[in-house]
Protein backbone atom coordinates (compact mmCIF):
# COMPACT_ATOMS: atom_id res chain seq x y z
CA UNK A 1 0.00 0.00 0.00
CA UNK A 2 1.29 3.31 -1.43
CA UNK A 3 1.76 5.95 1.47
CA UNK A 4 -0.75 7.91 -0.28
CA UNK A 5 -3.40 5.48 -0.48
CA UNK A 6 -2.66 5.42 2.86
CA UNK A 7 -3.42 9.13 3.63
CA UNK A 8 -6.57 8.66 1.48
CA UNK A 9 -7.59 5.90 3.68
CA UNK A 10 -7.10 7.60 6.64
CA UNK A 11 -9.00 11.20 5.47
CA UNK A 12 -11.70 8.87 4.16
CA UNK A 13 -12.60 7.23 7.93
CA UNK A 14 -11.87 10.43 9.45
CA UNK A 15 -14.25 12.25 7.32
CA UNK A 16 -17.17 9.68 7.27
CA UNK A 17 -16.73 9.45 11.61
CA UNK A 18 -17.11 13.22 11.13
CA UNK A 19 -20.03 13.62 8.74
CA UNK A 20 -22.22 11.29 10.59
CA UNK A 21 -21.91 13.92 13.70
CA UNK A 22 -24.99 16.04 12.36
CA UNK A 23 -25.13 18.25 15.35
CA UNK A 24 -20.95 18.69 15.09
CA UNK A 25 -21.47 18.75 11.58
CA UNK A 26 -24.10 21.54 10.96
CA UNK A 27 -23.21 24.02 13.66
CA UNK A 28 -19.49 23.96 12.39
CA UNK A 29 -20.24 24.63 9.09
CA UNK A 30 -22.72 26.89 9.62
CA UNK A 31 -21.55 29.34 12.00
CA UNK A 32 -18.82 31.45 10.48
CA UNK A 33 -21.13 31.70 7.55
CA UNK A 34 -24.11 32.97 10.09
CA UNK A 35 -21.13 35.33 11.74
CA UNK A 36 -20.38 36.47 8.39
CA UNK A 37 -24.17 37.23 7.77
CA UNK A 38 -24.78 39.11 11.40
CA UNK A 39 -21.87 41.13 11.25
CA UNK A 40 -20.57 42.03 8.04
CA UNK A 41 -23.43 41.88 5.50
CA UNK A 42 -25.04 45.20 5.85
CA UNK A 43 -21.71 46.37 5.14
CA UNK A 44 -20.92 43.82 2.55
CA UNK A 45 -23.98 44.79 1.09
CA UNK A 46 -23.65 48.66 0.41
CA UNK A 47 -20.18 48.06 -1.56
CA UNK A 48 -17.98 45.85 -3.44
CA UNK A 49 -14.88 46.11 -2.41
CA UNK A 50 -16.35 45.81 1.06
CA UNK A 51 -17.99 42.72 0.12
CA UNK A 52 -14.59 41.51 -1.40
CA UNK A 53 -12.89 42.61 2.04
CA UNK A 54 -14.80 41.00 4.35
CA UNK A 55 -16.02 37.82 2.49
CA UNK A 56 -12.42 36.79 2.27
CA UNK A 57 -11.58 37.49 6.11
CA UNK A 58 -14.52 35.10 6.91
CA UNK A 59 -13.22 32.74 4.84
CA UNK A 60 -10.25 32.83 6.19
CA UNK A 61 -12.07 32.72 9.42
CA UNK A 62 -14.18 29.52 8.51
CA UNK A 63 -10.80 27.81 7.54
CA UNK A 64 -9.19 28.82 10.70
CA UNK A 65 -11.82 27.92 13.14
CA UNK A 66 -12.11 24.06 11.61
CA UNK A 67 -8.07 23.56 11.47
CA UNK A 68 -7.25 25.22 14.54
CA UNK A 69 -10.33 24.53 17.34
CA UNK A 70 -12.09 21.66 16.40
CA UNK A 71 -8.65 19.55 15.18
CA UNK A 72 -7.22 20.89 18.22
CA UNK A 73 -9.66 19.99 20.34
CA UNK A 74 -10.06 16.95 18.40
CA UNK A 75 -6.88 15.75 18.90
CA UNK A 76 -6.79 16.26 22.33
CA UNK A 77 -9.67 14.07 23.46
CA UNK A 78 -8.74 10.88 20.78
CA UNK A 79 -5.24 10.94 21.69
CA UNK A 80 -6.19 8.86 25.23
CA UNK A 81 -8.52 6.63 23.13
CA UNK A 82 -8.26 2.70 22.82
CA UNK A 83 -8.76 3.20 19.29
CA UNK A 84 -5.68 5.55 18.54
CA UNK A 85 -3.57 2.80 20.95
CA UNK A 86 -5.09 0.41 18.30
CA UNK A 87 -3.58 2.25 14.68
CA UNK A 88 -0.01 2.45 16.85
CA UNK A 89 0.17 -1.40 15.87
CA UNK A 90 -1.04 -1.14 12.44
CA UNK A 91 1.69 -0.39 9.83
CA UNK A 92 1.32 3.25 9.25
CA UNK A 93 3.77 5.75 10.52
CA UNK A 94 3.34 8.84 12.36
CA UNK A 95 4.05 10.95 8.78
CA UNK A 96 1.04 9.57 7.09
CA UNK A 97 -1.41 10.39 10.65
CA UNK A 98 0.03 13.51 10.08
CA UNK A 99 -0.99 14.13 6.60
CA UNK A 100 -3.98 12.65 6.85
CA UNK A 101 -4.89 15.04 9.72
CA UNK A 102 -3.88 17.78 7.96
CA UNK A 103 -5.89 17.14 4.53
CA UNK A 104 -9.22 16.35 6.49
CA UNK A 105 -8.81 19.48 8.19
CA UNK A 106 -8.12 21.35 5.69
CA UNK A 107 -11.16 19.85 3.67
CA UNK A 108 -13.59 20.16 6.29
CA UNK A 109 -12.53 23.82 6.23
CA UNK A 110 -12.94 23.84 2.45
CA UNK A 111 -16.14 23.38 3.00
CA UNK A 112 -16.59 25.65 5.60
CA UNK A 113 -15.17 28.52 3.74
CA UNK A 114 -17.69 27.43 0.70
CA UNK A 115 -20.55 27.82 3.02
CA UNK A 116 -19.66 31.68 3.23
CA UNK A 117 -18.61 32.13 -0.33
CA UNK A 118 -21.98 30.57 -1.22
CA UNK A 119 -23.91 33.32 1.16
CA UNK A 120 -21.38 36.16 -0.04
CA UNK A 121 -22.11 34.95 -3.73
CA UNK A 122 -25.45 35.33 -3.53
CA UNK A 123 -26.24 38.21 -0.91
CA UNK A 124 -23.76 41.01 -1.52
CA UNK A 125 -22.17 42.50 -4.36
CA UNK A 126 -18.83 40.53 -4.55
CA UNK A 127 -16.82 40.70 -7.89
CA UNK A 128 -14.79 37.80 -7.97
CA UNK A 129 -14.04 36.03 -11.42
CA UNK A 130 -13.52 32.31 -11.99
CA UNK A 131 -9.84 32.45 -11.78
CA UNK A 132 -9.56 34.63 -8.79
CA UNK A 133 -11.70 32.31 -7.09
CA UNK A 134 -9.28 29.60 -8.32
CA UNK A 135 -6.71 31.75 -6.06
CA UNK A 136 -9.13 31.92 -3.54
CA UNK A 137 -8.84 28.18 -3.31
CA UNK A 138 -5.82 27.76 -3.84
CA UNK A 139 -4.42 30.03 -0.84
CA UNK A 140 -7.07 28.77 1.68
CA UNK A 141 -5.27 25.39 1.69
CA UNK A 142 -1.99 26.97 1.70
CA UNK A 143 -3.06 28.93 4.26
CA UNK A 144 -4.72 26.04 6.37
CA UNK A 145 -1.60 24.23 6.70
CA UNK A 146 0.04 25.82 9.72
CA UNK A 147 -3.23 26.28 11.73
CA UNK A 148 -3.91 22.48 11.47
CA UNK A 149 -0.72 22.92 12.95
CA UNK A 150 -1.03 25.01 15.53
CA UNK A 151 -4.34 22.93 16.39
CA UNK A 152 -1.94 20.03 16.42
CA UNK A 153 0.18 21.39 18.74
CA UNK A 154 -2.74 22.45 21.16
CA UNK A 155 -4.14 18.69 20.70
CA UNK A 156 -0.72 17.83 22.39
CA UNK A 157 0.04 19.96 24.50
CA UNK A 158 -3.49 20.65 26.56
CA UNK A 159 -4.98 18.04 28.39
CA UNK A 160 -9.04 17.07 26.67
CA UNK A 161 -10.18 19.07 29.01
CA UNK A 162 -8.13 22.47 28.89
CA UNK A 163 -8.03 22.06 25.06
CA UNK A 164 -11.26 23.75 24.78
CA UNK A 165 -10.86 27.02 26.52
CA UNK A 166 -7.62 27.28 25.16
CA UNK A 167 -8.27 26.50 21.74
CA UNK A 168 -11.42 28.85 21.78
CA UNK A 169 -8.74 32.07 23.37
CA UNK A 170 -6.44 31.34 20.30
CA UNK A 171 -9.16 31.08 18.09
CA UNK A 172 -11.32 34.28 18.91
CA UNK A 173 -8.20 36.18 19.74
CA UNK A 174 -6.13 35.87 16.90
CA UNK A 175 -9.36 35.82 14.56
CA UNK A 176 -9.82 39.64 16.14
CA UNK A 177 -6.42 40.98 15.96
CA UNK A 178 -5.73 39.71 12.70
CA UNK A 179 -8.46 41.59 11.61
CA UNK A 180 -10.85 38.77 9.96
CA UNK A 181 -14.20 40.55 11.71
CA UNK A 182 -13.23 43.83 11.77
CA UNK A 183 -10.99 45.54 8.83
CA UNK A 184 -7.44 46.03 10.20
CA UNK A 185 -7.34 49.34 10.47
CA UNK A 186 -10.28 49.87 12.69
CA UNK A 187 -8.87 47.95 15.05
CA UNK A 188 -7.34 49.25 18.70
CA UNK A 189 -3.77 50.88 17.72
CA UNK A 190 -1.64 48.75 20.07
CA UNK A 191 -3.64 46.04 18.47
CA UNK A 192 -2.66 47.01 14.90
CA UNK A 193 0.91 47.04 15.77
CA UNK A 194 0.96 43.71 16.54
CA UNK A 195 -1.22 42.47 14.29
CA UNK A 196 0.85 42.20 10.88
CA UNK A 197 2.87 39.72 13.23
CA UNK A 198 0.00 36.98 13.37
CA UNK A 199 -0.92 34.21 11.18
CA UNK A 200 -4.61 35.08 11.04
CA UNK A 201 -3.53 39.15 9.66
CA UNK A 202 -0.63 36.49 7.09
CA UNK A 203 -3.97 34.46 6.02
CA UNK A 204 -6.05 37.36 5.22
CA UNK A 205 -3.87 39.13 3.86
CA UNK A 206 -2.75 36.28 1.24
CA UNK A 207 -6.38 36.43 0.59
CA UNK A 208 -6.42 39.70 -0.04
CA UNK A 209 -3.80 39.67 -2.75
CA UNK A 210 -6.28 38.75 -4.97
CA UNK A 211 -7.84 41.37 -5.09
CA UNK A 212 -4.81 43.44 -5.14
CA UNK A 213 -4.78 44.39 -1.35
CA UNK A 214 -2.55 42.21 0.38
CA UNK A 215 0.92 41.78 -0.37
CA UNK A 216 1.46 37.68 -1.09
CA UNK A 217 4.92 37.39 -0.56
CA UNK A 218 5.26 38.57 2.63
CA UNK A 219 2.46 36.92 3.80
CA UNK A 220 3.35 33.51 2.50
CA UNK A 221 6.66 33.99 3.81
CA UNK A 222 5.25 34.65 6.96
CA UNK A 223 2.82 31.57 6.74
CA UNK A 224 5.90 29.33 6.08
CA UNK A 225 7.59 30.81 9.29
CA UNK A 226 4.52 29.79 10.96
CA UNK A 227 4.49 26.47 9.23
CA UNK A 228 7.84 25.76 10.12
CA UNK A 229 8.02 26.46 13.71
CA UNK A 230 4.25 24.95 14.93
CA UNK A 231 5.55 21.53 12.75
CA UNK A 232 8.14 21.38 15.09
CA UNK A 233 6.00 22.43 17.81
CA UNK A 234 3.57 19.75 16.95
CA UNK A 235 6.56 17.03 16.68
CA UNK A 236 7.79 17.88 19.83
CA UNK A 237 4.27 17.40 21.71
CA UNK A 238 3.87 14.28 19.51
CA UNK A 239 6.74 12.65 20.66
CA UNK A 240 6.70 13.98 24.35
CA UNK A 241 2.83 12.56 24.44
CA UNK A 242 4.45 8.88 22.59
CA UNK A 243 7.14 9.24 26.06
CA UNK A 244 4.60 9.60 28.20
CA UNK A 245 1.87 7.02 27.27
CA UNK A 246 3.61 4.49 25.20
CA UNK A 247 6.78 4.59 27.78
CA UNK B 1 12.53 -16.74 14.83
CA UNK B 2 9.06 -14.50 15.10
CA UNK B 3 9.58 -12.99 18.37
CA UNK B 4 12.25 -12.97 21.24
CA UNK B 5 12.24 -12.05 24.85
CA UNK B 6 15.64 -11.47 25.98
CA UNK B 7 15.77 -10.51 29.86
CA UNK B 8 12.96 -8.02 29.35
CA UNK B 9 12.55 -5.92 32.87
CA UNK B 10 9.45 -3.62 32.99
CA UNK B 11 8.83 -1.37 36.07
CA UNK B 12 6.12 0.95 37.26
CA UNK B 13 6.93 3.15 39.82
CA UNK B 14 8.14 0.92 42.73
CA UNK B 15 6.47 -2.34 40.77
CA UNK B 16 8.55 -4.53 38.56
CA UNK B 17 5.93 -6.16 36.08
CA UNK B 18 8.60 -8.18 33.73
CA UNK B 19 11.27 -9.21 36.24
CA UNK B 20 13.66 -10.68 33.16
CA UNK B 21 11.60 -12.06 31.33
CA UNK B 22 12.92 -14.27 28.59
CA UNK B 23 11.07 -16.49 25.79
CA UNK B 24 10.52 -16.86 22.52
CA UNK B 25 8.06 -18.00 19.63
CA UNK B 26 9.17 -19.26 15.98
CA UNK B 27 7.18 -19.54 13.19
CA UNK B 28 3.86 -21.16 12.74
CA UNK B 29 3.46 -21.96 16.43
CA UNK B 30 0.69 -21.40 18.47
CA UNK B 31 1.49 -19.82 22.19
CA UNK B 32 -0.51 -19.37 25.33
CA UNK B 33 0.47 -17.29 28.26
CA UNK B 34 -1.04 -17.86 30.95
CA UNK B 35 -0.68 -16.25 34.62
CA UNK B 36 -2.39 -14.97 37.72
CA UNK B 37 -3.99 -11.37 37.24
CA UNK B 38 -1.34 -8.77 37.97
CA UNK B 39 1.28 -11.61 36.71
CA UNK B 40 2.46 -9.00 33.42
CA UNK B 41 0.55 -11.03 30.45
CA UNK B 42 -0.44 -8.07 29.75
CA UNK B 43 2.87 -5.74 29.93
CA UNK B 44 4.33 -8.65 28.11
CA UNK B 45 1.81 -8.17 25.03
CA UNK B 46 2.42 -4.18 25.46
CA UNK B 47 5.91 -4.85 24.93
CA UNK B 48 5.75 -7.01 22.59
CA UNK B 49 3.42 -4.68 20.17
CA UNK B 50 5.67 -1.87 21.05
CA UNK B 51 3.05 0.23 22.81
CA UNK B 52 5.77 -0.33 25.83
CA UNK B 53 9.56 0.24 26.28
CA UNK B 54 11.31 -2.52 28.06
CA UNK B 55 13.52 -0.70 31.26
CA UNK B 56 15.97 -3.60 30.18
CA UNK B 57 16.52 -6.36 28.09
CA UNK B 58 15.54 -6.73 24.39
CA UNK B 59 12.70 -7.10 22.18
CA UNK B 60 12.82 -8.24 18.45
CA UNK B 61 9.66 -8.64 16.45
CA UNK B 62 10.89 -10.27 13.21
CA UNK B 63 14.22 -9.29 13.57
CA UNK B 64 13.67 -5.78 14.75
CA UNK B 65 12.14 -3.73 16.85
CA UNK B 66 8.82 -3.99 17.55
CA UNK B 67 8.10 -0.17 16.50
CA UNK B 68 9.24 -0.45 12.97
CA UNK B 69 6.88 -0.39 10.32
CA UNK B 70 8.69 -3.65 9.03
CA UNK B 71 7.75 -5.43 11.71
CA UNK B 72 4.04 -3.97 12.19
CA UNK B 73 3.22 -4.86 8.53
CA UNK B 74 3.97 -8.70 9.49
CA UNK B 75 1.85 -8.10 12.95
CA UNK B 76 -2.02 -8.21 13.47
CA UNK B 77 -3.49 -7.90 16.85
CA UNK B 78 -7.12 -6.77 18.58
CA UNK B 79 -7.81 -3.58 19.49
CA UNK B 80 -9.90 -3.19 22.79
CA UNK B 81 -13.53 -3.39 21.98
CA UNK B 82 -14.97 -0.31 22.95
CA UNK B 83 -12.92 1.85 21.26
CA UNK B 84 -13.85 1.64 17.58
CA UNK B 85 -15.08 4.92 15.93
CA UNK B 86 -19.10 4.77 16.63
CA UNK B 87 -20.18 6.14 13.24
CA UNK B 88 -17.97 3.67 11.33
CA UNK B 89 -19.92 1.02 10.35
CA UNK B 90 -18.54 -2.68 10.51
CA UNK B 91 -17.34 -3.42 6.66
CA UNK B 92 -15.83 0.12 6.72
CA UNK B 93 -13.22 -0.35 9.35
CA UNK B 94 -12.44 -3.95 8.22
CA UNK B 95 -12.26 -2.64 4.89
CA UNK B 96 -10.16 0.43 6.53
CA UNK B 97 -7.98 -2.07 8.34
CA UNK B 98 -7.62 -4.28 5.82
CA UNK B 99 -5.92 -2.09 3.21
CA UNK B 100 -2.93 -1.31 5.85
CA UNK B 101 -1.48 -5.01 4.58
CA UNK B 102 0.24 -6.05 1.20
CA UNK B 103 -1.43 -9.58 1.03
CA UNK B 104 -4.58 -9.40 3.20
CA UNK B 105 -7.17 -11.79 3.55
CA UNK B 106 -10.50 -11.50 1.47
CA UNK B 107 -12.78 -8.92 3.47
CA UNK B 108 -15.51 -11.05 2.48
CA UNK B 109 -14.25 -14.67 3.67
CA UNK B 110 -12.99 -12.83 7.27
CA UNK B 111 -16.68 -10.98 7.47
CA UNK B 112 -18.01 -14.60 7.32
CA UNK B 113 -15.49 -15.86 9.60
CA UNK B 114 -16.20 -14.16 12.55
CA UNK B 115 -19.70 -13.91 11.88
CA UNK B 116 -20.54 -10.18 10.79
CA UNK B 117 -21.82 -10.44 7.69
CA UNK B 118 -24.91 -9.62 8.39
CA UNK B 119 -23.29 -6.42 10.79
CA UNK B 120 -21.33 -5.23 7.71
CA UNK B 121 -23.45 -1.90 7.59
CA UNK B 122 -24.02 -1.74 11.28
CA UNK B 123 -22.17 1.30 12.78
CA UNK B 124 -19.73 0.19 15.54
CA UNK B 125 -21.06 2.32 18.18
CA UNK B 126 -23.96 -0.24 18.24
CA UNK B 127 -22.65 -3.47 18.45
CA UNK B 128 -22.94 -5.13 21.22
CA UNK B 129 -20.30 -6.41 23.58
CA UNK B 130 -20.11 -9.99 21.90
CA UNK B 131 -20.22 -8.59 18.13
CA UNK B 132 -17.71 -5.69 19.05
CA UNK B 133 -15.68 -8.71 20.18
CA UNK B 134 -15.82 -10.38 16.98
CA UNK B 135 -14.91 -7.05 15.10
CA UNK B 136 -11.84 -6.90 17.00
CA UNK B 137 -10.65 -10.31 16.26
CA UNK B 138 -11.32 -10.17 12.46
CA UNK B 139 -8.84 -6.92 12.64
CA UNK B 140 -6.29 -9.04 14.29
CA UNK B 141 -6.74 -11.91 11.19
CA UNK B 142 -7.51 -9.68 8.12
CA UNK B 143 -4.19 -8.65 7.36
CA UNK B 144 -3.04 -12.02 6.95
CA UNK B 145 -0.27 -11.50 9.02
CA UNK B 146 2.91 -13.66 9.99
CA UNK B 147 1.97 -12.95 13.90
CA UNK B 148 -1.59 -12.60 15.49
CA UNK B 149 -1.35 -11.57 19.06
CA UNK B 150 -4.40 -12.07 21.50
CA UNK B 151 -5.09 -10.51 24.60
CA UNK B 152 -8.30 -12.54 25.99
CA UNK B 153 -9.56 -13.21 22.59
CA UNK B 154 -12.63 -15.32 23.85
CA UNK B 155 -13.31 -12.88 26.90
CA UNK B 156 -16.91 -11.90 26.40
CA UNK B 157 -17.52 -14.47 23.53
CA UNK B 158 -20.59 -17.09 23.52
CA UNK B 159 -20.02 -20.49 23.15
CA UNK B 160 -20.67 -20.99 19.56
CA UNK B 161 -19.05 -17.52 19.11
CA UNK B 162 -16.14 -19.10 20.63
CA UNK B 163 -15.79 -22.27 18.75
CA UNK B 164 -15.76 -20.57 15.54
CA UNK B 165 -12.59 -18.75 16.85
CA UNK B 166 -11.08 -21.85 17.60
CA UNK B 167 -11.65 -23.66 14.32
CA UNK B 168 -10.44 -20.32 12.22
CA UNK B 169 -7.30 -20.23 14.84
CA UNK B 170 -6.56 -24.31 14.37
CA UNK B 171 -7.56 -23.65 10.59
CA UNK B 172 -4.23 -25.65 8.73
CA UNK B 173 -2.73 -24.46 5.66
CA UNK B 174 -2.04 -20.74 7.11
CA UNK B 175 1.27 -20.20 7.80
CA UNK B 176 1.14 -17.85 10.73
CA UNK B 177 2.39 -17.55 14.10
CA UNK B 178 -0.53 -17.11 17.68
CA UNK B 179 0.63 -15.41 20.54
CA UNK B 180 -2.78 -15.33 22.97
CA UNK B 181 -3.64 -14.39 27.08
CA UNK B 182 -6.14 -16.34 28.28
CA UNK B 183 -7.97 -17.36 31.63
CA UNK B 184 -9.84 -20.33 30.32
CA UNK B 185 -7.22 -23.39 30.86
CA UNK B 186 -9.29 -25.59 28.81
CA UNK B 187 -8.26 -23.37 25.68
CA UNK B 188 -4.94 -22.85 26.06
CA UNK B 189 -4.90 -27.11 25.88
CA UNK B 190 -7.31 -26.95 23.04
CA UNK B 191 -5.47 -23.95 20.57
CA UNK B 192 -1.82 -24.17 22.49
CA UNK B 193 1.40 -25.80 21.06
CA UNK B 194 3.00 -24.31 23.69
CA UNK B 195 2.25 -23.48 27.02
CA UNK B 196 4.29 -20.30 28.88
CA UNK B 197 3.08 -19.53 32.34
CA UNK B 198 4.35 -15.87 34.25
CA UNK B 199 4.01 -15.24 37.50
CA UNK B 200 5.69 -11.86 39.26
CA UNK B 201 7.07 -10.96 35.95
CA UNK B 202 9.03 -14.11 35.38
CA UNK B 203 9.12 -17.16 33.48
CA UNK B 204 7.97 -20.07 35.46
CA UNK B 205 7.11 -22.51 32.78
CA UNK B 206 7.91 -23.06 29.00
CA UNK B 207 6.38 -26.53 27.76
CA UNK B 208 3.61 -28.07 26.04
CA UNK B 209 0.43 -28.66 28.66
CA UNK B 210 1.15 -32.25 28.35
CA UNK B 211 4.32 -31.70 30.31
CA UNK B 212 3.23 -29.21 32.44
CA UNK B 213 0.39 -31.61 33.96
CA UNK B 214 3.31 -34.33 34.39
CA UNK B 215 4.44 -31.93 36.33
CA UNK B 216 2.85 -31.99 39.46
CA UNK B 217 3.35 -35.62 39.50
CA UNK B 218 1.04 -38.78 40.76
CA UNK B 219 -2.57 -38.98 40.24
CA UNK B 220 -5.32 -38.02 41.81
CA UNK B 221 -7.87 -40.79 43.41
CA UNK B 222 -11.35 -40.05 44.86
CA UNK B 223 -13.14 -42.99 46.65
CA UNK B 224 -16.46 -42.64 48.74
CA UNK B 225 -15.33 -44.31 52.59
CA UNK B 226 -16.56 -45.12 55.15
CA UNK B 227 -16.37 -41.37 56.13
CA UNK B 228 -17.27 -39.86 53.13
CA UNK B 229 -15.64 -38.76 50.21
CA UNK B 230 -12.15 -38.97 49.99
CA UNK B 231 -9.53 -36.72 47.22
CA UNK B 232 -6.05 -37.79 47.49
CA UNK B 233 -2.82 -36.89 45.27
CA UNK B 234 -0.83 -39.92 45.51
CA UNK B 235 2.65 -41.12 44.12
CA UNK B 236 2.15 -44.52 43.41
CA UNK B 237 -1.47 -45.34 43.36
CA UNK B 238 -1.01 -49.19 42.63
CA UNK B 239 0.51 -49.40 45.88
CA UNK B 240 -2.55 -47.75 47.79
CA UNK B 241 -5.20 -49.32 45.89
CA UNK B 242 -3.38 -52.95 47.08
CA UNK B 243 -3.14 -51.47 50.89
CA UNK B 244 -6.84 -50.19 50.76
CA UNK B 245 -8.23 -53.53 49.40
CA UNK B 246 -6.10 -55.54 51.96
CA UNK B 247 -7.43 -53.40 55.03
CA UNK B 248 -11.14 -54.63 54.22
CA UNK B 249 -12.14 -51.20 54.74
CA UNK B 250 -15.36 -50.49 52.95
CA UNK B 251 -15.35 -48.40 49.51
CA UNK B 252 -16.94 -47.31 45.97
CA UNK B 253 -17.12 -45.23 42.79
CA UNK B 254 -12.92 -45.50 43.08
CA UNK B 255 -10.91 -43.38 40.76
CA UNK B 256 -7.72 -42.40 39.21
CA UNK B 257 -7.54 -39.28 36.64
CA UNK B 258 -4.53 -37.43 36.01
CA UNK B 259 -4.00 -33.92 37.35
CA UNK B 260 -5.80 -31.25 35.23
CA UNK B 261 -3.97 -28.32 33.91
CA UNK B 262 -5.99 -26.40 36.31
CA UNK B 263 -4.51 -27.89 39.46
CA UNK B 264 -0.63 -28.38 37.87
CA UNK B 265 -1.35 -24.07 36.53
CA UNK B 266 -2.20 -23.97 40.61
CA UNK B 267 0.35 -25.45 41.66
CA UNK B 268 2.76 -24.12 39.44
CA UNK B 269 1.69 -20.12 40.91
CA UNK B 270 0.56 -21.48 44.40
CA UNK B 271 -2.70 -21.24 44.14
CA UNK B 272 -3.68 -17.81 42.39
CA UNK B 273 -5.75 -18.56 39.34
Amino acid sequence: MSALGLVRAHVKVQFLDLLRWPGYVVPTVVFPAMFYALFDLPFARAHAEVADTTALAFIAFAIVGVTLYQFGVGIAQERGRPWERYLRTLPVGAGVRLCSRIATAVLFGLITAAVVAAVARALTPIDLRLLQWLQVLLFSIAGGVPFVLIGVSIGYWTSARAAVPIATACNLLLAYAGGLWIPPQYLPDFVQRISPYLPTRMFADLLWSVTGTGRAPAALTGLALYTLVFAVVATIGYRRDERKRYA
Amino acid sequence: MVLQFENVVKSYGSVRALDGLSFSLERNEIVALLGPNGAGKTTALEVALGLRSPDAGSVTLFGGSPRTLAARRRLGVTPQESGFPDMLAVGEIVAFVRRHYESPADEAQTLEAFGLRDLRKRRAGTLSGGEARRLALALAFVGNPELIVLDEPSAGLDVQARRGLWEFVREPGLRRSILFTTHYLEEAQALASRILVIDRGRLLFDGTSEVLRERVGGRRLTYVGENGPVVLNVGDTDAYVRDLVASGAAFKDLEITKPSLEEAFLLLTGGAA
